[in-house]
């Protein structure tokens, strides 16, 4: 045999190995689905410091205590504004279903108007207060919105994570794809990535803080970058307390208009 | 020099080759790397306050120039087929690699906010097309009830929807300008597609000036060619003259690309100049040649071109170096088009005096003077010089002193009044007939929306968070209402309407609570809400996200200067009560640019044109050696400049960027008739002949050139009076206007001007 032959030979080896590999890894569906189960906790709780940074590199910051509910109906959450202080106590609650076709339903409480005004919107792809998060982006997304593919794996910042490609099945879906580093470890998303109709990257989500608290990961610290629009969007987690029972009464329009 | 177009004269061939050669080089330097400059941003002054300014609002704010598509259906929008069209437009718009997505806002990108009982309804007036009329029926409910939408995005009498379509900087080309024409062809029907817009407006001029003066051009230079001929009456000097315009235009083109200079619209004009101011040196030498080849038959073609260069070469000289001192006092122009206007009109007419002294005489040396057949005493070149026309004209002038000065006094009397009258305009939709379509476009827009037009109040405040204090808004909200009732004004848009109307939705959409919050801490949280369940995009151009400085959009039904100015002086007005809640009014937008831009090419030419008389004086005098006749020399100069602005103001044309750079003429053309009258007089009376003799002399022959010379540029020029396009037509008056008073007064009032005080010094010395 000679070398060329040798050559081939091997190759042809390592290319079977790596198939076998790729077979016995998850496919992009289970690992997303991994994701999706991952447990929540049934309460969380904690202060959130939101940092707007626009295209000239200026910020502005707004901090509101958040807390965050399951129940038998689906998930409920409360914000309470605490800065700046021209909006101090302003608060906002929402309801989401798990029961399928059920849309959100959302309050909102001015303290200059000291009256809870419910509010119907449609637009799940709204920017999230302004910033660079969509509603969508924060919420916990069904995998059986998308398509999964696994791509490949590669290591982020030492962590080992496989790259899946979701395709939304909905084309008019708010991204034409997304693509996720999911964390082999923690089975946690560490970084996303969101194109546009147009095929181009649009932003970047990154995590740069997760902690195990009450045995559930919390993300303490992330970013959203939009690469078109130059700006990002900072959201710090701190002061977070899991699983402390929160009961349902505490989100109630009574609730918001009491502030905290 | 003249050694040189001697040595010259004497190698003809190698003249006529070198012109050549270097007419192929310019030509070949033209065809591969000629630039045209379309984006008027790269005209204007980078560094000038205003623009700075303009351009860091522009960023702040996102304002853009719109091209407005709007879809007019002959009974009402709110039918399935028109609404489902809009997306359709929208779609094919979007698919435009110009054009994002999130540039365009229509009806169906809008959002309806409704106050209901119980909370606010936050949605989309449609997502997809209306299957039924109840649909379409229930869209126009929504719309009625919605006041940011209705008369902005639909018409009030609902019959027409407008698809807007922000550009960004740089983005219009006339690729997209096919394009976007096209899609609104391929929709019509039964709606009419109409389209609109500043950049449409300025797309269509940038493409169609051009093509009409590239259409006129060769018809002008055609009917100059025959002019040349009648006039000459020989093929010979016909071409001759002509190529010593049109090498000079070629090679100044050439110099250009070489130098890396794109071509600006204004450049258009320096052509224009050339054919204006070129032909005539040219036509002065041969004027000579043929008055001493009649005053010495038998001479040889070298004699002839020798002496033509001698008698000629000094007051051609002068005649090119006062003209182009005229141009370079262009450069002192803060605006760069305007400035390398100067410098290569300069420099055209440099090679065009050249030209006329290496190729007129290097044509006698090779093909002989071809003496015309003009009967000699017709001419008025008879030496005792009585029985010319040029002679009797000048006894004529002489004899009615009073006539002349009193009409002279009289035109000067009502150019300076048309002068007190002469306006800026800096629109571009004034440059179309009335009866185009895009001027009647234009028209059916503002009669149905705010405005096509623009102007951009940029309020500023020391400290962040001003733009909460409802005083303030209040006040925003009186200016805007009593802004609205001024002429032309259509419609306006400010953070105070977003407020209002957020106010007046949760407050169940309760009329009375139509106006701005009543405290700083309800404003700022509706403006939270509204960055969290509207649209924050829509807020961003109104105002800034640390509420600083606000945007207050003035729609606008006109983009003439007299508008804009109206409005901004208007506002000017409301300086000291902002002042009292620490906020200062400027201006943004290309409107405004466009006016401050007109402003300043009209700043630098005025200007110019005060240091050009200057120039010419000092040139003059320099020439002459006497400031008297420097003097004398500027009355032609001084003539036409002020009838060129005074018929501007009196005819109501108004100065422009191009009318205002003709004036430019006035300068070239009135110093070359005047330094050659006054040196053919000068010599006369240095031969030893009396004044009135020499004045006739002067008279019969240069005061014959200088009228051939106008007959022939205007012949020309008044072709431009059949464009298509009305700005090509006011330069063919105005060029044609301006060799009329240089001839006129040079032969009149200078004349009698030269006369009267020339015998006097000329006494007085003995």
């Amino acid at each position: 045999m000679n070398a060329h032959a040798n050559r081939v030979l091997v190759l042809t080896a390592a290319l079977f190995a790596a198939i076998a590999l790729y077979a016995a890894e998850p496919s992009g569906t289970e690992i997303m689905q991994a994701v999706y189960d991952r447990p929540q906790g049934k309460d969380v709780q904690g202060n959130l410091t939101m940092t707007l940074v626009d295209s000239k590199g200026k910020e502005r910051v707004r901090s509101l205590r958040q807390v965050t509910g399951t129940f038998a109906s689906g998930e409920k959450k409360l914000m309470v504004f605490l800065s700046p202080a021209d909006v101090r106590g302003t608060s906002f609650m929402n309801w989401s279903y798990d029961e399928a076709g059920r849309s959100d339903d959302q309050w909102i409480y001015l303290p200059a108007l000291k009256r809870v005004k419910r509010i119907s919107s449609e637009g799940r792809g709204d920017s999230f207060m302004g910033s660079d998060f969509t509603y969508d982006d924060l919420g916990d997304r069904h995998p059986s919105e998308d398509e999964h593919r696994v791509t490949g794996s590669e290591s982020i910042a030492g962590e080992d994570c496989w790259i899946v490609e979701s395709v939304p099945r909905d084309p008019k879906d708010l991204y034409s794809r997304t693509v996720t580093w999911v964390s082999k470890k923690t089975m946690v998303g560490v970084k996303r990535e969101y194109y546009d109709h147009r095929g181009a990257l649009l932003k970047t989500l990154t995590i740069s803080k997760l902690e195990s608290i009450s045995d559930v990961w919390v993300i303490l610290k992330t970013e959203m970058r939009n690469v078109q629009k130059n700006t990002s969007t900072r959201i710090e987690f701190s002061e977070v307390k899991v699983n402390s029972g929160i009961p349902e009464d505490e989100f109630t329009e009574r609730a918001m208009t009491r502030g905290l | 020099m003249k050694p040189f177009y001697k040595w010259a004269s004497r190698r003809p061939v190698a003249v006529f080759l070198v012109v050549l050669a270097l007419v192929a080089a310019s030509g070949i330097l033209i065809r591969s790397r000629m630039r045209m400059e379309t984006d008027l941003d790269e005209y204007m002054p980078r560094d000038h306050p205003a623009f700075v300014f303009s351009d860091e609002a522009e960023e702040r704010f996102l304002i853009r120039d719109a091209i407005l598509v709007a879809v007019e259906h002959p009974e009402s929008i709110f039918n399935p087929d028109t609404l489902e069209k809009l997306i359709l437009i929208e779609e094919a718009l979007a698919g435009f690699d110009e054009i994002e997505e999130s540039d365009i806002r229509s009806l169906h990108t809008a959002e309806n906010i409704l106050g209901t009982e119980d909370g606010l309804d936050v949605r989309d007036f449609y997502t997809d097309a209306p299957q039924d009329q109840a649909a379409c029926d229930r869209i126009r409910d929504d719309v009625r009830a919605n006041e940011m939408v209705r008369g902005r995005l639909v018409s009030s009498d609902e019959r027409t929807a407008l698809v807007l379509v922000d550009l960004a900087d740089g983005e219009f080309s006339r690729d997209l300008y096919d394009k976007i024409l096209a899609l609104a062809e391929q929709f019509e029907g039964p709606e009419t597609i109409h389209v609109a817009g500043r950049p449409i407006v300025e797309g269509t001029m940038a493409i169609l000036g051009p093509k009409d003066m590239a259409r006129m051009g060769p018809l002008v230079i055609l009917v100059i060619a025959a002019t040349l001929f009648i006039v000459l009456r020989s093929l010979l000097r016909t071409l001759i003259s002509l190529s010593v315009v049109l090498v000079s235009t070629v090679w100044t083109f050439g110099l250009m690309v070489l130098l890396g200079i794109p071509v600006y619209t204004v450049t258009i004009m320096i052509p224009v100049m050339l054919i204006a101011i070129g032909v005539a040196y040219a036509i002065h030498i041969y004027n000579q040649i043929d008055y001493f080849t009649r005053e010495h038959p038998g001479s040889t073609r070298e004699e002839i071109a020798e002496n033509a260069i001698d008698v000629i070469w000094n007051p051609v000289l002068f005649a090119g170096l006062t003209t182009m001192a005229g141009f370079v006092s262009l450069t002192t122009s803060q605006v760069y088009p305007v400035k390398y206007f100067g410098l290569f009109a300069a420099f055209g007419v440099l090679a065009a005096l050249l030209l006329s002294m290496l190729l007129v005489p290097a044509g006698i040396v090779l093909f002989g003077a071809g003496t015309p057949r003009v009967k000699p005493a017709r001419s008025g070149s008879a030496a005792a010089g009585s029985g010319g026309f040029g002679a009797r004209f000048a006894d004529a002038v002489l004899k009615r002193p009073k006539t002349v000065l009193g009409i002279s006094l009289l035109v000067i009397v009502l150019a300076i009044f048309g002068i007190t009258r002469v306006w800026i305009n800096t629109s571009f939709l004034d440059n179309f007939e009335r009866d185009s379509d895009i001027v009647r476009t234009d028209a059916f827009m503002n009669a149905r929306f705010g405005g096509t037009s623009t102007l951009n109040v940029i309020l500023e405040a020391r400290d962040a968070d001003a733009f909460k204090d409802p005083g303030l808004l209040r006040l925003m909200l009186e200016i805007q209402e009593s802004v609205e009732t001024r002429d032309k004004v259509g419609d306006s848009v400010s953070i105070a309407d977003y407020l209002a109307r957020m106010n007046k939705v949760m407050h169940e959409d309760r009329e009375e609570f139509d106006t701005v919050p009543e405290s700083r801490e309800m404003t700022a949280q509706y403006l939270l809400l509204y960055e969290m369940s509207g649209d924050p995009e829509n807020l961003w151009k109104v105002v800034d996200n640390e509420y600083r400085s606000a945007n207050m959009i003035v729609q606008l039904k006109s983009d003439d200067s007299r508008t804009i100015t109206n409005v901004v002086s208007f506002l000017d007005g409301y300086a000291d009560r902002l002042a009292e809640h620490g906020v200062t009014a400027r201006y943004a937008g290309s409107g405004y640019k466009s006016l401050v831009f007109s402003g300043l090419i009209l700043q630098g030419q005025i200007s110019s044109l005060g240091l050009s008389v200057l120039i010419v004086f000092l040139l003059v005098s320099l020439m002459f050696r006497s400031l008297l006749l420097g003097l004398v020399g500027t009355i032609p100069v001084v003539i036409s400049i002020a009838v060129n602005f005074g018929s501007m103001g009196l005819l109501n044309l108004p100065l422009t960027t191009s009318t205002a750079l003709i004036s430019s003429i006035a300068v070239g053309i009135g110093v070359d008739y005047a330094i050659h009258f006054i040196e053919r007089y000068r010599e006369r009376m240095k031969e030893g002949h009396a004044a009135p003799e020499a004045g006739r002399f002067a008279m019969g022959l240069t005061g014959r050139a200088v009228f051939l010379n106008a007959a022939i540029v205007i012949a020309g020029f008044l072709v431009l009076l059949f464009s298509v396009f009305p700005p090509n037509r006011q330069v063919g008056a105005l060029v044609s206007l301006n060799m009329v008073t240089a001839f006129a007064g040079t032969v009149t009032i200078m004349f009698l001007v030269l006369r009267n005080f020339h015998t006097s010094i000329k006494e007085k010395n003995k």
